[in-house]
């Protein structure tokens, strides 16, 4: 089975009297190892399908299979669960917490995981950013750095419990041309090293770093 | 995560968040702080007020007085002799549950020594009144049983008598004191006896200086005619606890003389004296300050934390992306509270520790913060911070990871 597995993934909803569907059956598989990219306007649907695959958000129809387990029944604890253990996401505004040091923000996914002492979380977290560059940044906080700096942070984050898989949401929206392909260069170096990417986005330019696209439209896969 | 670490985080979010933590902190230090005060002060003045209850004849001491005749006296009523010199002889021969009587005979007489004269209190009674009060002759000796039975004209001064009409207590001995028109012969002088409450107010056992003792017995027969009324009957249980048992016994026995219950029979001490009662209202005023300050205190926090979380909202989202369940979320912010109102209580014991030694000091009070107390302070400003936490560490945790996102 692939590590994505997506059947007739469908969302409604419900304002006041009106259902809305935002997905009308989406089929998606995406393989390990791949690097996908979900396109398509805004109000397509394709936010919706991230926060499902993501596991923020249960279908309200469909099937969904992410590494194996069924999730699209899960709910609350369970469904933080998978969160936790098999999705690493990197968001648009990055979302780092502002009064902690960069460390303490990537090693946060392990504080939730439990099970290890929080100087083992920290060592694995500056680890990991002097793998990305940052090594010279630890120590500081967010505010400190530049927009570039701060992304590779969150990708830091979102690598750092070796997830199944790696969501990204507009991950150039927020950074000027420079930074932005910085940042793509990264997203290639890290799924070179073998992590699967579902990266979504509605600019094309960004969309051709991805070995394969999907657009949606309209609540449906359109090609 | 595991309830350490909760707390860890808890004082790390604190920490974070200082802004808040101060003016949380601020709540809870000056309520607790108010409530350790109060009850430190509490404390002594009960501590006080039993010392003082003690003195002026401690428990199981039980006093007799005639009740006020009714509008429209009944036969029996008319009939009843009250209150008499025999009602307290026949109790101290029959009353078991007694281990002392002492019948008063209360007046206002004019005292004269030579040129100096004045109006002053005499009491007719028996020895079994320095038992019961525990109280000493200084110099001399107190009335005895001979004195009683002799009806004797001696007397036995209070400390301030003998200093203003003779300068000096032990030259009084052997005196010749013209009381109501009578000459006496003072044969002791009672010590001095003092009690204050606090260090501002007046020697609550002054009127005890103020007085002469002399047989009942020559009371009467000098005074009254032979009309042996008393002004009060003071018993005394053969054990403190016995004072209940005491009093059945004595109010069966006088209800037999009687015939009616013409008598009130009440514990000695209990509402006997206004200063303790004026620092119960002012120890009550001050409980009700603390406890109110530390219900603002709760409502400030409960504000703060509320504001926090609307304000942390995608920080929230944000962590529950990451993995965090609604549980942790909850933690998170409860703990928080939780830290703050530990310190809170602990800095509210320190102010509350500071303002009782303040007080204690400049007004001569006996208070101190004991083991209970603290424990008091702690557990209320926990249990605030904890009833103040709870609506927003859940409504943080209630929130949709998708909404919560998308947040402003």
């Amino acid at each position: 089975m692939a590590l994505i597995a997506a059947h007739g993934l469908t969302k409604i909803y419900r304002l006041g009297r009106v259902d809305v569907p935002a997905l009308r059956g989406v089929d998606i598989a995406v393989e390990e190892g791949e690097y996908v990219a979900i396109t398509g306007p805004s109000g397509s649907g394709k936010s919706t399908l991230m926060h499902i695959l993501g596991c923020l958000d249960s279908p309200t129809a469909g099937s969904y299979h992410l590494a194996g387990e069924d999730v699209s029944e899960l709910r609350g604890r369970a469904l933080a669960r998978v969160r936790n253990r098999k999705v690493g996401f990197v968001f648009q505004t990055f979302n780092l917490m502002p009064r902690m040091s960069i460390d303490e923000n990537v090693a946060l996914p392990l504080q939730y995981r439990g099970g290890q002492s929080r100087r083992a979380r920290l060592e694995k977290a500056r680890a990991l950013l002097e793998r990305l560059g940052l090594g010279e940044r630890i120590g500081h906080r967010p505010e400190e750095l530049s927009g570039g700096e701060r992304q590779r942070v969150a990708v830091a984050r979102s690598l750092i419990g070796e997830p199944a898989i790696l969501l990204i949401d507009e991950p150039t929206g927020n950074l000027d041309s420079k930074a932005g392909a910085e940042v793509l260069e990264t997203f290639r170096e890290v799924h070179d090293a073998g992590n699967t990417i579902v990266l979504v986005t509605h600019d094309p330019n960004v969309a051709t770093e991805a070995d394969r696209s999907i657009h949606i439209a309209d609540g449906l896969v359109a090609a | 995560m595991s309830f350490l670490e909760a707390l860890w985080i808890g004082f790390d979010e604190a920490r974070r968040h200082l802004g808040q933590t101060l003016l949380s902190l601020l709540g809870l230090v000056l309520g607790t702080g108010s409530i350790v005060t109060v009850l430190a002060l509490f404390g002594g003045q009960s501590k006080i007020t039993q010392e003082y209850i003690s003195e002026v004849g401690g428990f199981g001491t039980v006093i007799v007085r005639d009740r006020d005749q009714s509008e429209q006296p009944t036969a029996r009523e008319l009939a009843s002799d009250r209150l008499t010199y025999g009602d307290a002889r026949y109790l101290k021969d029959k009353a078991t549950m007694l281990s002392a009587v002492a019948p008063g005979y209360f007046n206002q007489l004019e005292y004269r020594v030579g040129g100096v004269d004045f109006r002053g209190t005499i009491i007719g009674t028996t020895p079994d009144y320095a038992v019961i009060n525990d109280i000493r002759p200084m110099v001399g000796r107190y009335l005895s049983d001979l004195d009683v039975r002799r009806r004797s004209r001696v007397m036995v001064l209070g400390w301030a008598y003998a200093d203003s009409l003779f300068g000096d207590p032990h030259r009084s001995i052997g005196q010749l004191v013209t009381l109501g028109g009578r000459n006496y012969t003072v044969v002791g002088v009672m010590e001095r006896e003092e009690f204050y409450f606090a260090a501002w107010s007046g020697n609550s056992l002054a009127y005890r200086n103020q007085r002469a003792y002399v047989p009942i017995t020559t009371a009467f027969s000098q005074y009254t005619g032979e009309d042996e009324s008393l002004s009060f009957l003071t018993l005394k249980a053969i054990t403190p606890t016995g004072a209940r048992a005491a009093e059945e016994q004595v109010s069966a026995m006088l209800l037999l003389r009687h015939g009616v219950e013409d008598f009130d029979i009440t514990p000695s001490g209990g509402g006997a004296n206004s200063d303790a009662d004026f620092f119960m209202l002012f120890n009550f005023i001050f409980l009700v300050v603390g406890v109110i300050s530390l219900i603002a205190g709760g409502v400030v926090i409960a504000n703060i934390l509320l504001a926090s979380v609307v304000e942390r909202v995608r920080e929230f989202g944000t962590r529950m992306a990451i993995g965090a369940t609604g549980f942790q979320i909850f933690s998170q912010v409860l703990a928080q509270v939780i830290v703050v109102a530990v310190i809170g209580g602990l800095g509210g014991l320190g102010l509350g520790a500071a303002l009782t030694g303040t007080v204690a000091h400049f007004m001569s009070m006996p208070a101190a913060v004991t083991p209970p107390i603290a424990t008091v302070a702690i557990v209320t400003s926990l249990s605030v911070g904890f009833v103040a936490g709870l609506y927003p560490a859940f409504r943080a945790a209630r929130l949709s990871p998708v909404e919560a996102l998308r947040y402003g």
